[in-house]
Parts: C-alpha cells; structure tokens; sequence
C-alpha cells in the first residue's frame, strides 16, 4: 500500500521541470557553498578562527564546502517539500487522491518517503558536483589533495554526507507538515521560511542557548557535525522527538480533518 | 486493454449483484460546519443500476454530501451505506467507486496520462486501463499533452476518464457538464448512458435540468441540505397538471375562449398582456377535442392546440419555491426510491398547481 502510494509520488516528482529545477538549486547551492568556502579560505590564521589553506589541505578539507551548505540545502528542501504537499490542496487534487486510497496515513507516509528520497538523490548529485569544484577550487588555490582521497578523507566525506542528508530530511518533514498543517503551498513556504530562517537567527541571537532549541539551528548544527550551540549528538535527539511529535500531530490532522479543497 | 474490455467488468460485477439492493442509502445524514448545517437529515437512495440525478441550488449541500459519500468528510451525524459497506469505511467500497468531485482537478505541468497514472498506481491499476479510459472517453489521442493546455470539455473528459479507472459500479460525477459547450455536453450525455447501459449506477449532479430531464431515471432534489423530493423523474413530470396550449386568432377570442373554459368548471388563464392569444387551460389532452369542439361550436377558431409537458426545470422552481419544505418521502426506502404512490401524492399536493 505504501509502495503505491511511493510509486504515485514518484510519477509526478519525475516530472521534467520539478526534477531540473530542484536538482539545478540544490546543487547550486552546494557549488555556491564549495566554491565561496575554498575562495574564502585564508593563507594564515586570524582571530576568528577562519578557514585556512592549510585546514583546506588535511583529510576533512573536502568536506569543508559541503558542510556550509546545510541551511541553504534545507531551505531549498523545506520549500519543495511543503510545495509537494500543499499544492495538493491549493489545487484540489487531494481529494481524487483519497477517493483512489482511502487510507491517508498509508497515502502520507507513501507520499513522505518518495519526497525523501527525491531530495537525498538530489543532494547525492549536488555532492558529485560539489566534489568537482572542490578540487577545481583546491588546483586555483594550489591546496594539495593527497588527503582528501585518503581513506579517512573519504570516510569524513561519508560523514558529512549522511550528516548533510539527514539535516536535508529533517527541513523536508518539516515542510511536509507545513504544507498539510496550513493546506497551501505557498503559505507554507512564505511563513516557514519567514520563521526558520531570519526569526530563527534574531532569536538565537538575542537569547543565549537558544539555538540548542530551534529546529533550523539544530538540523544546521547536524548538517555541520555539531556547532558551538549545540553538540551533534543532543541536535540529533532533540530534532528528532521535534519531528516524532510533529509527525504525530499532522497525521493525526490529515487523517481526521475534513477535505473540502 | 481494449475500451470494450475495461467495460465488461463492471457490467459482470452488476448483473452479479443487481438483487433488490440499493447502491446508496443514508439515514439522517446531517453535517455542520461550525453554525452552519450544510445537510439536515438526508435520507437518500439510489437504486442500483439507474441514471440518478442530484439537483439544487448553488449551496444546496450537493458537493457535501457526495464528499460524504467518499469519505472525504465525516457526517456530523447520521448513517449510510454505499454498495453495501458502512459509510465510515469507505476503504471497503472505495476500490468500486469512481468519482469526479466539484469539477476535473490535475497537475497542470503533467500530461493527461500522467496525471491518471497517478492515481492509477495508487490502486494498483495497471497502465493499459489508463489507456483504455482515455480511449472511452475520446483523449487517446491528447492524453500525453499537458493538463494545462486541454480545453474544459477534455478536462472534464479527464476527469470522467479518471473516474472510470477502477471499473466502477457506482460513478458519482459532479458538475460534469459545467462549462461544456452544447456539443459537449450532448457528448457527456451520451456517455453516461452508455455508462449506465454497461451496468453502472450513475449519480450525477448538475445545473443543467434539462440535461437531468433527459438521461435521468431518478431523482434527487434538495434544498439548503434538505431532501425536497426524490424518486422517478416521470413521476414528478407527471404529477405536475397537464396543460393544454391554445392560441386563437385574436384577443377577443382568447378572452372568449377563456370565460368558456372556465364556465366547464376548469382552470385556465391568459399567457402574457391584454392582447395575447395564448390560453393555458388546466386539462390533459383527452380533453383536446372537447376544447375544440366547444370554440367551434362559439365560432373560435384555433390556431393551435397541443398539449405542454411539463419540463424539470418548471418541477424545480415549483419545489423549490415551496415555503413547506419538508421531505415528500416516507421513511420507507423502498417507498423513498420511487414507485410509492405516498412519494408522488405528497408531491401532486404540494407542489401540483391550484
């Protein structure tokens, strides 16, 4: 049951426009991040504790680039998420959905993971490009690359893969719940980004600690391995009760709720 | 799989199951949103295998109700059955249903194809069905366009096309018609038919009265989420007064004619101003030739003389007009489904002309 509806998914994420359009942003993202990450790095140490050529050139150099792209990544994520779950409501089409299955936790769950799945592939090609540029990036700046092929290189890259992709995720459930929870793609998009990312920041900004409680600085401080607000491990658990318990509610909604889109 | 083939299987399935049972009834189906009750206690029933049509006004409670039907709304209150399965468990019927809800609604950047495909894959239907139900419906040649640039005839066209994909016993269509040129519309009423000859219940909702009139064997009326009448449309035709249509040569003769006819003892009036020549004379047509007679016999001459049938749109406003608007059906379903003189009667005395 959940395979077809996976399946079903599937039929319209393949779609031309949809697949260029999010796989071209989200890859550019990551070569934007790579590219700005490896031009920016420093020939010496300063007092902020910037990248240098020198860390560029250990073993985790080539994920560099690639960690600094899990706000953006999540953004992009976030956004074609709630479209993919909110559209069915601004257009109406929810409704023929549910006549041809019934049972809507198999229909969200069906429809949740080929969303998922959509934006991990995706995030696996911007990481092959991404990877590209690095070490374009890295002959320009003349940082050597022996380790970034070592294998403790590419098991940090498999690191801050899965890392990058379980952050990716995490703003992709919570664009799902946005667009079934506010039932229009574009509200869901306009209010979730307005609240992860500039009313996120002022908060964290002005409480200190916060950001070991705000989902976006959370799914950021996965994405990075862990950040000075919050260790990777605590983000990890405290995000995902977030979304267990968010998960719970919007099924609960869905299920329950009246459709008269 | 050929058009033909897509079709044998719900006309097995029918005749299998065409007994004395009913493809829809509901007892007291109520639903409110907040303070507003958009369906008061509708006892509905829709016989097996018959054209039904659903009319009312514009928020009448048609498109909730059949929502109801889908299961895409919860009744406040009430029970029902469809095809023989609980409402709350619509996952049991569901798979023999097809439906067209408040108008044809798709992904506009996906091909008319992919767009059934959608919904196929979620039922476990195969691709050659899709194929099958665009062939019936006449878009085998458009179904790999874009939604977006199909005309609103080959959308609704889509939309039914959908609605065939599981081979439905039961085809709710709402508003199939909205929008279609006469053409099309000729062309959707030609489908349901064939629908309906091939075994399907139909309930079809729709504006169009005429349209109704003309394929419906059944009917439903409500108001402000009220059932005002249901039962056969002849039935309700035929309970309206039969009318006889006169036109006289001049005024004067019509006035005459008129203080004739009433002199019988029977009921009739001038159509339009002072100067028509038209009379509307309550009677059936057995009564022609005495009417004739009788201006004849006064030195009238008629120009014309026919009976009028009465047309469902007139039915509608009549019912619709009426302050008693209770329910005209007993609460037998039996009697409720039509061929119960108690239906009709109530009809005739309540709504029938004076």
């Amino acid at each position: 049951m959940i395979w077809r509806s996976f399946e079903s998914e599937w039929v319209k994420l393949r779609r031309r426009r949809l697949w260029y359009g999010s796989y071209i942003a989200i890859t550019g993202v990551v070569l934007l991040t790579t590219i700005v990450t490896i031009a920016g790095a420093l020939h010496h140490a300063d007092d902020r504790g910037d990248l240098t050529l020198a860390q560029l050139a250990h073993a985790t150099g080539l994920s560099q680039g690639l960690m600094q792209s899990g706000v953006l990544l999540g953004a992009v994520s976030f956004s074609i998420a709630a479209f993919q779950f909110g559209g069915e409501f601004s257009h109406g089409t929810l409704r023929n959905l549910l006549v041809r299955q019934p049972r809507r936790s198999v229909l969200m769950t069906g429809k949740c993971l080929a969303v998922l799945t959509f934006l991990v592939g995706a995030v696996l090609v911007a990481t092959m490009v991404g990877l590209c540029a690095a070490f374009a990036m890295a002959h320009l700046r003349s940082v050597p690359t022996g380790a970034w092929t070592s294998g403790v290189g590419m098991g940090d890259l498999g690191i801050v893969l899965g890392d990058l992709a379980i952050s990716t995720c995490g703003f992709a459930i919570i664009g799902m719940i946005a667009g079934v929870l506010l039932r229009s793609s574009v509200i869901a998009i306009a209010a979730g980004l307005a609240v992860l990312l500039p009313v996120e920041t002022i908060i964290t900004d002005a409480v200190p600690g916060a950001a070991r409680w705000l989902p976006a600085q959370l799914l950021e401080a996965i994405a990075q391995g862990g950040s000075t607000g919050a260790s990777f491990r605590a983000a990890l658990i405290t995000m995902s009760a977030y979304l267990a318990g968010a998960v719970v509610i919007a099924m609960f909604v869905f299920v329950r709720r009246d459709v008269t889109a | 799989m050929h058009a033909a083939a897509l079709a044998t299987e719900p006309v097995t399935r029918a005749i299998r199951q065409r007994t004395d049972y009913y493809a829809v009834v509901t007892r007291g189906l109520t639903k409110r949103f907040g303070k507003r009750l958009a369906v008061d206690g509708l006892d509905l029933v829709i016989p097996a295998g018959s054209i039904s049509g659903f009319v009312g006004q514009n928020g009448a409670g048609k498109t909730t109700t059949i929502r109801m039907l889908l299961g895409l709304i919860r009744p406040t209150a009430g029970r029902g059955t469809v095809l023989g399965h609980p409402l709350g468990r619509s996952r049991a019927y569901l798979p023999r249903v097809g439906a067209l809800i408040e108008g044809p609604t798709f992904y506009p950047a996906l091909s008319g194809r992919e767009n059934m495909i959608v919904l196929a894959r979620l039922s476990g239907i195969e691709n050659r069905r899709v194929d099958a139900a665009l062939e019936r419906v006449g878009l085998g040649a458009r179904g790999l366009d874009p939604f977006r640039t199909y005309s609103l005839g080959m959308r609704q066209r889509l939309g039914i096309a959908a609605a065939l994909l599981p081979g439905p016993e039961l085809l709710v269509l709402d508003e199939p018609t909205n929008g279609l040129d006469p053409q099309g519309i000729a062309e959707i009423r030609a489908m349901l038919r064939s629908f309906a000859d091939e075994g399907m219940t139909v309930f079809v909702s729709s504006h169009l009265l005429s349209e109704i009139q003309q394929i419906c064997e059944h009917l439903v009326v409500i108001e402000t989420g009220r059932l005002l009448f249901q039962g056969g449309v002849e039935e309700l035709l035929a309970a309206r007064a039969p009318e006889l249509i006169v036109r006289t040569e001049n005024p004067n003769h019509a006035k005459r004619l008129l203080q004739l006819v009433t002199g019988t003892g029977r009921s009739a009036r001038i159509v339009g101003d002072n100067q028509s020549t038209i009379l509307e004379v309550l009677a059936d047509c057995s009564w022609a030739g005495d009417l004739n007679r009788l201006a004849m016999e006064n030195g009238i001459t008629l120009v014309h003389l026919a009976e009028r049938r009465s047309t469902l749109e007139e039915a509608f406003f009549e019912i619709t007009r009426s302050s008693a608007k209770q329910a005209i059906q007993g609460s037998d379903p039996a009697c409720a489904a039509g061929g119960s003189d108690g239906g009709t009667k109530a009809w005739s005395e309540k709504a029938g002309r004076p």
